[in-house]
């Protein structure tokens, strides 16, 4: 190896190091949509993407339900049921992310807005 | 033609076919960190380069592609295509490289490298219609650089080594 070879090493380095910092000024496509199901019919499709703060009420079999998004996540805020386990859960933000309300047979799903496979490579 | 030289690079075909194979036998070579391997074929494209002529290192290297490509995933399959274009630019480069800068066989070998994994990026944007690998790329560059400093150490200790024999 000689002089060269290591101007080369780190001139890409540096280009690296370059690459790396414009990407993450680059916001990321974090396009998601929260899907809420009430007996395995889509009944509402929320845009998280737009980080709005809302409150929404959606039908459950033993009464209202009661969704709120903040900052790109959402959760179940109050609900009627025995345990309360999806009140309980919290927030959620991530691709395929779930809550399940049983007793009210309520899914909120979050999907990204593209198809859910990118590329199949056999 | 000379025979003595068919013989020769068809001799050094063999070779890196098998060191194609083989390196897809060991796993840490290969999937470690996904589309990242050592590329140890590499060493003999460099040595035909180096020994003989830059048409002697494309045929040989088109022809172990194709070989290989036969021997695992099938001619004309997608990563075929990717593994055709990654060997055609990093050979032209290579050649260039050689030609216009006074960089050592470590520093050829780490171009041919990097534009390998250049020119698959580029043809998985294209043909995969995907911008966002382009996110991957300066991982896989930062990668090849100690991958292209490995084989180019091997391919220069080769060609010192056998100067006098092949």
């Amino acid at each position: 190896m000689n002089k060269n070879d290591f101007k080369l090493i780190f001139g890409i380095i540096i280009i690296c190091l370059i690459f790396i910092i414009i990407m993450n000024f680059i916001p990321k496509n974090q396009a998601k949509i929260a899907k809420i199901y009430h007996n395995n019919e889509l009944v509402l499709k929320i845009d998280l993407s737009l980080k709005e703060n809302k409150k929404y009420v959606v039908d459950g079999d033993k009464g209202k339900v009661k969704i709120v998004t903040k900052n790109g996540k959402i959760k179940v805020e109050e609900e009627n049921s025995d345990l309360h386990l999806c009140s309980k859960q919290g927030y959620i933000e991530n691709t395929y992310e779930t809550i399940i309300c049983l007793p009210n047979k309520v899914v909120i799903e979050i999907e990204g807005k593209k198809k859910d496979i990118d590329t199949v490579i056999k | 033609m000379e025979t003595k030289k068919f013989i020769r690079l068809s001799m050094l075909l063999a070779i890196s076919i098998i060191l194609n194979l083989i390196e897809n036998l060991f796993p840490f070579l290969n999937g470690t960190i996904p589309g990242v391997k050592i590329g140890l074929a590499n060493i003999i494209i460099i040595y035909v380069l180096f020994t003989n002529s830059f048409m002697d290192a494309l045929y040989v290297s088109i022809l172990r592609v194709i070989i290989v490509g036969l021997l695992r995933t099938g001619l004309f399959s997608i990563t075929f295509i990717f593994s055709l274009i990654g060997a055609i630019i990093s050979l032209l480069s290579m050649a260039l490289f050689k030609k216009i800068t006074k960089l050592s066989i470590v520093g050829i070998s780490i171009i041919g490298s990097v534009f390998h994994s250049l020119g698959q990026i580029i043809c998985s944007i294209i043909l995969l219609n995907n911008i966002h690998m382009i996110y991957y790329f300066p991982f896989i560059l930062l990668v090849s650089i100690p991958t292209g400093i490995v084989v180019g150490i091997i391919s220069k200790t080769l060609i010192d080594n056998t100067k006098d024999i092949l």
